[in-house]
């Protein structure tokens, strides 16, 4: 297995905090002895099966098959394992050596391997497999029997799309390589794994196609996945935290996506995905941040359709940053810029509001934001309720009291639609809170703080770098040729280079002749025209 | 010097974000009245030349800033106190340009507030965008290009529809080619051409070398055709008169416009262009002080000077002048004729001259 | 936190309080100015009449209970040595900044534009930093500009919406006024070779009466707003007004026409026949012959006729051509009585020495200095008018052609 020895590479092993000094690292001859270390070690915890077997073929000789329950396969371990261990034993075989008749015999299963350590012992009884244990033997004969419940493959509730593949992914590891596999069918599709959590012993895949990806990025990658040295990872989370560029930032520099798709299409343009076992984000890296203005819908549907949605969701940001702080400016600051008539309609409406408007602004979008939380959290049938209180108790309510002028409710309204229409949850979040950044400096110094904020916020993406790759790219720094899948999505049939801030290794995409050619049809021409005629009624 | 590199693209668009900014909004050789658009296109021709003494001067020392080379060529004792007499000299223009931006920012949008509050959130984003080094200068000024130029055409488009234009405003043409010259010697070629000496600080950084001449052509090429333009534009719309008579043309221009009783009152886009415009001068200028006083002595984290050369910037932007009509009258009579004059034109030939020599005593 | 990270730190987090809020102020805060009216005192002060959108009372405002019963505006005078002063003393008055960047309509006494001019109180207007070059000026003629600014409008809420409307509809469809603001006042006063038009208002009627809410409870009105008359200016002074046919003359060598009506006679019929202009381009071209100036002035019009209260066959080529002819002569005439009337009173409000100046600018400046006094009123002008009718309206033939058939 390639993953111990690349471990071996990565991190200079210390010793494990669960093996004191003193203690065998290597497993001993006496079967009993080995099942008493065990059993202390894990407690004497129930769930760890130990089944002791003894063979005819050699009455002496005992053996053991241990297994965790519940994260095994049980049919594989009673139909397969046990049977036919039992069968291969009995054919009274000359060689005495019990494992090389299990390995050599035992077919039904579909890996055996040997191990001395326990180490790799535990961590592989701990993922599912079974370990054999036989009296008179320093080692131990792992198969692999994984299995247990699982969560079955399901549409992701936070990524939905109409047209394109249903297929989310899982919290198995496994399985979630393989929904990847299953779409691009390459053997240079490579797959390294790691192990990492001390506490958890989580599995990590990094998945990349050889040939396409930049190497220094992958290298990058298991550079920082190898300075990890965190007690548990629970989620993909933890990882995005420990390995992103700016981790104080409110930026995203790692996408993460719960669709296949997504995960393909990424790897196919050059990028890194990382798999972490029990949770179905998947992470991708290098990220620009015109990503995440992307989902994978965009390329299934024709490209006039697409590019209007996308500004639609670049748009859709820029209101719901800025768009309390426009308000603001404009009603403090900048009288002169609002036509007469709707200024004369806001004046009636802000005559009875006790408050200044960056006060007003702050009630109602605190009040949104504890609406939104609210309604997060809670089950379904108690939202109804949520929604009811906010929308009649306090939408109206507030109105109809007069201490919030209907504008304010409107502009609120518009910017809290506008950041549930960006498809990405963690930059909707990052411009929800510079919104309030924004509102002030609207407050301070009107549009001229506003266009400050700005520039400051776009100095500051410009800073920023995801895995060597500038975060605005390919704006700035520009790169023209990467410009048609950005805010536009040009035709399929014009990317035939994969973008040029990932450093690909190949990055011609596709044949260059991708344009379709339609018979000559309606336009005109002469009679004795041979080609098209299929096509014409 | 940092470790950095910039592209050609991104050379190309500080050069003209660099000249365009804050000279699009005043009155730009108002001096050659009618004509003044001609006395642009003519400074920008001759500013072409200057380019190239800049060049040859990079051509010589290749990755070296202006103000270690002058130690290279006039020796180490004159050659420092020349080089420190640029980073003053770019100090007081980042100084001058913040005072006008900010004088123009509060005389028609923020009137009540004092002047050294505006200055300093401008300083603020300056700084933060110097520390942060070359590269993101260059990347911001993509972006605010982009921003700029869609202004632009969004402003023009609302102009040509409104029905503004009045080309008959900029007749009769030629009435005084005398006046033209003396516009162009005076002012013109100085501000907003002239000021290309800041890039002797960032062409070492450009990663293609061989591009620069194209590059710095079409640059200031397109510089005095978008100059000449607005100017053009500007006299169309208002007139002569107008113009002499308003501090900020554009504004006035912008003022006018009035489509289908909605699309009015755009002030907003003046302001707009006016904060990035400031913005981005300032910052280039105290950028090349920065980098300019990190190389002359020696300090190993350039970035740690954004903050306390930031603050010098402001605080010398508060006393350079008591009131705006001080600051012109330097602006216009004694800062080009005393000041930029010999920093543009006459050090940079006399080091080109000298640097020829020595070169040429070499082989 | 990092040491780097404090004195950014310290500025952010200063700098807010620092700048309180100076320049912002709270809608409420505000008094919009929608109307500022100026006349002058006996003694010499200006007198200023405020025009204030009263919000609560506009309706459609959703807040405003009391709408239509109150009216929609409240105007506040004051008197002072300069506009700016008179503003300030107002201010005092009104509890709330009076904001003039809504500001859409100044009206200027009769009295006050023929003896001071509008030079120094425009300037006040441009400096005194809110107003907005885009604020139309009207001259009140005949009355106090005070009380015209009083006057209840029952359509428009806002009284100078009114009027700004009811200009800018005259202008568009009799062509018959010029909707004049600062930008453009300016623009023509400082120019040498042109001046400035203004159009006048009136109000006919009780005008006491339509101050108050009894102006807006009858059908009728107690009085009403009317265009009347085009104001001309020199060196910043009204001088005499243009009106009736020569206003629309005035406008069409100003290729200032958009929709027009022109009523010509028919057999010996007065007005028989209505021609609606709707696409108007007048060219002025200024030569030298013989050290002398020549402004060639060539109207073109296209248009529909409207009205037709004599038996013509207007589907015949040869009627419609003898329609155009007399269109023509009728056009060139009152395009000509307006220039005599100009050169009379010695204004080039045509800007045809401006016109000379961009075509021949070196006999221009011999013409220069005495342009206005000497040169314009002797000045030859030859006009030259195109009419076509592109349409005959909805019908054909009148049916008064066919009853003249019946009855032959």
């Amino acid at each position: 297995m390639s993953y111990r020895k690349f471990l071996k590479k990565m991190k200079p092993k210390e010793q494990r905090e669960d093996f004191k000094k003193g203690e065998p690292k290597s497993i001993g001859t006496s079967i009993t002895e080995n099942l008493n270390i065990i059993k202390q070690k894990t407690g004497n915890s129930p769930d760890i099966i130990i089944r002791m077997l003894t063979f005819s073929h050699d009455p002496g000789v005992s053996t053991a098959i241990v297994h965790v329950d519940g994260l095994v396969d049980n049919p594989t371990i009673n139909e397969f394992l046990v049977q036919s261990m039992e069968d291969s034993v009995q054919e009274k075989l000359e060689e005495k050596d019990l494992f090389k008749v299990f390995s050599e015999k035992v077919v039904a299963v579909s890996s055996l391997e040997t191990l001395k350590d326990w180490d790799s012992l535990f961590l592989a009884l701990l993922s599912g497999d079974t370990v054999i244990l036989a009296d008179g033997k320093n080692e131990a004969l792992i198969a692999s029997t994984r299995g247990g419940e699982r969560r079955l493959v399901e549409q992701s509730d936070s990524e939905i799309t109409l047209r394109g593949s249903k297929e989310g992914f899982t919290e198995s590891i496994n399985t979630n390589t393989a929904l990847v596999r299953r779409i691009i069918k390459n053997p240079n599709l490579w797959v390294e794994s790691m192990n990492l959590g001390k506490q958890t012993n989580t599995d990590l895949s990094i998945m990349y196609i050889n040939g396409i990806v930049d190497p220094d990025t992958v290298k990058e990658v298991r550079q920082r996945l190898g300075r990890v040295d965190l007690d548990a990872i629970l989620d993909s989370g933890y990882i995005e935290q420990v390995i992103e560029d700016e981790s104080s930032g409110l930026f995203p520099t790692v996408t993460h996506t719960e669709r296949p798709d997504a995960v393909a299409g990424n790897l196919l343009e050059g990028r890194v995905a990382i798999f972490v076992s029990g949770t179905p984000h998947v992470l991708v890296v290098p990220a620009v941040m015109i990503q995440f203005f992307q989902t994978p819908e965009d390329y299934y549907v024709r490209f006039p359709i697409s590019t209007l949605i996308r500004m639609l969701r670049v748009f859709m940001f820029l209101i719901s940053l800025i768009g309390p702080a426009f308000y603001v400016a404009a009603t403090t600051f900048h009288q002169e810029m609002i036509p007469t008539d709707l200024l004369v309609i806001i004046a009636s409406q802000t005559e009875s509001v006790p408050f200044p408007a960056i006060v007003e602004a702050l009630i109602m979008e605190v009040t949104f934001e504890i609406l939104r939380e609210a309604g997060l959290r809670m089950p379904n049938k108690i939202s109804a309720t949520i929604s009811i209180v906010g929308a009649l108790v306090i939408g109206q309510g507030v109105i109809q009291a007069g201490i919030v002028s209907p504008a304010m409710v409107i502009v609120v309204a518009t910017t809290a639609i506008a950041s549930l229409a960006t498809p990405n949850y963690d930059i909707a979040i990052s411009a929800r809170l510079l919104r309030f950044a924004f509102m002030l400096s609207a407050a301070i110094a009107g549009f001229y703080g506003i266009i400050l904020g700005l520039i400051m916020l776009i100095v500051h993406l410009t800073s920023l770098r995801s895995f060597g790759v500038p975060y605005l790219a390919p704006f700035a720094p520009l790169e023209l040729k990467s410009l048609k899948d950005t805010i536009i999505r040009g035709p399929i049939w014009s990317f035939n280079e994969r973008p040029e801030s990932l450093h690909p290794q190949n990055p011609v995409r596709q044949g260059k002749h991708q344009k379709p050619l339609p018979p000559l049809k309606r336009r005109m021409v002469r009679a004795d025209t041979k080609e098209g005629d299929k096509n014409e009624s | 010097m940092e470790k950095a590199k910039i592209s050609t693209i991104q050379l190309f668009i500080l050069m003209i974000l660099f000249q365009l900014s804050n000279s699009l909004l005043i009155p730009l050789a108002m001096k050659a009245g009618r004509d003044s658009w001609l006395a642009i296109l003519i400074a920008a021709a001759v500013s072409i030349f200057l380019f190239f003494i800049y060049r040859a001067l990079y051509l010589y020392y290749p990755s070296l800033l202006l103000t270690d080379y002058t130690e290279k060529i006039i020796g180490k004792f004159l050659g420092r106190i020349l080089a420190f007499l640029y980073i003053l000299f770019f100090l007081y223009c980042a100084a001058r340009v913040l005072r006008e931006f900010g004088v123009m920012l509060l005389s028609f949008a923020f009137p009540e507030t004092p002047l050294f509050v505006a200055c300093a959130l401008m300083i603020l984003v300056v700084i933060y965008t110097v520390f942060k080094g070359i590269e993101v200068v260059a990347r911001t000024g993509e972006l605010l290009f982009v921003i700029m130029i869609m202004l632009a055409f969004f402003l023009f488009l609302l102009i040509a529809i409104s029905g503004l234009i009045d080309i008959s405003n900029l007749k009769p043409a030629f009435e005084d080619s005398s006046k033209v010259l003396n516009t162009v010697f005076t002012e013109t070629l100085y501000v907003p051409f002239g000021e290309i000496i800041v890039f002797t600080m960032i062409f070492p950084y450009l990663n293609q070398a061989k591009k620069m001449g194209k590059t710095g052509v079409a640059a200031i090429s397109i510089t005095g055709a978008a100059l000449a333009l607005t100017t053009i534009l500007n006299i169309s719309v208002l007139g002569v008169p107008l113009i002499e008579r308003s501090l900020f043309p554009l504004l006035t221009t912008i003022q006018s416009i009035q489509v289908g009783g909605f699309l009015q009152r755009l002030d907003v886009i003046f302001i707009l262009a006016l904060v990035i415009g400031g913005f981005f001068k300032v910052t280039v200028y105290t950028y090349c002080a920065v980098i300019g006083t990190a190389s002359l002595f020696n300090i190993k984290e350039p970035s740690k000077l954004a903050y306390p050369m930031g603050l010098t910037v402001l605080f010398v932007s508060m006393i350079i002048a008591s009131n705006y009509s001080e600051h012109i009258q330097e602006g216009l009579k004694i800062f080009p004729l005393y000041v930029q004059l010999p920093f543009q034109i006459i050090l940079p030939v006399f080091l080109l001259t000298i640097a020829f020599i020595k070169n040429r005593k070499k082989e | 936190m990092n040491r780097k990270w404090i004195i950014p730190f310290f500025m952010a987090i200063y700098l807010p309080l620092l700048s309180g809020c100076w320049s912002s102020h709270e809608l409420k805060d505000l008094a919009i100015v929608s109307a500022y009216a100026l006349d002058k005192n006996e003694d010499g002060t200006y007198v200023g009449t405020f025009q204030l959108i009263n919000p609560m009372n506009v309706p459609g405002a959703l807040q405003g209970g009391a709408s239509g019963q109150n009216p929609s505006i409240a105007t506040y005078t004051a008197t002072g040595g300069n506009p700016l002063e008179v503003s300030d003393n107002a201010s005092t008055k009104v509890s709330r900044d009076l904001y003039f960047a809504h500001t859409s309509l100044l009206v200027i006494s009769e009295e006050l534009a023929r003896e001071e001019g509008l030079a120094t109180i425009l300037d006040a207007m441009e400096r005194g930093l809110e107003f907005r070059t885009t604020t139309k000026i009207v001259i009140s003629r005949d009355m106090k500009a005070g009380d015209f600014v009083q006057v209840l409008t029952a359509i428009d809420q806002v009284p100078a919406e009114k009027a700004i409307k009811s200009l800018e509809f005259t202008e568009k469809l009799y062509g018959e006024n010029v909707a004049t603001d600062l930008q453009k006042f300016i623009k023509a006063a400082v120019l040498k070779g042109k001046e400035p038009l203004v159009s006048g208002f009136t109000v006919e009627g009780d005008i006491e009466k339509a101050k108050t809410m009894e102006q807006l409870q009858s059908s009728e009105g107690e009085a009403t707003i009317e265009v009347n008359g085009i104001g001309v200016f020199k060196e910043g002074k009204l001088m005499n007004w243009i009106e009736g046919d020569k206003n629309e003359g005035t406008l069409w060598v100003l290729d200032q026409i958009q929709q027009a009506p022109v009523n010509i006679d028919w057999d010996d019929k007065k007005a028989a026949i209505s021609y609606k202009v709707v696409r108007q381009k007048t060219n002025v071209e200024a030569q030298t012959k013989d050290e002398k100036p020549v402004i060639s002035v060539h109207i073109r019009a296209e248009g529909d006729l409207r009205v037709i209260e004599v038996p013509v066959n207007v589907t015949d080529p040869h009627v419609i051509f003898r329609i155009e002819q007399a269109l023509q002569q009728k056009i060139k005439d009152e395009a000509e009585a307006a220039i005599h009337e100009a050169q009379k009173t010695k204004t080039d409000i045509f800007g045809f020495g401006e016109k000379l100046h961009q075509s021949d600018p070196d006999s221009w400046k011999k013409l220069e200095p005495k342009w206005q006094d000497v040169y314009f009123p002797a000045l030859d002008v030859d006009v030259t008018v195109e009419a076509f009718i592109r349409r005959t309206g909805m019908r054909n033939n009148p049916y008064l052609f066919n009853l003249n058939k019946k009855s032959d």
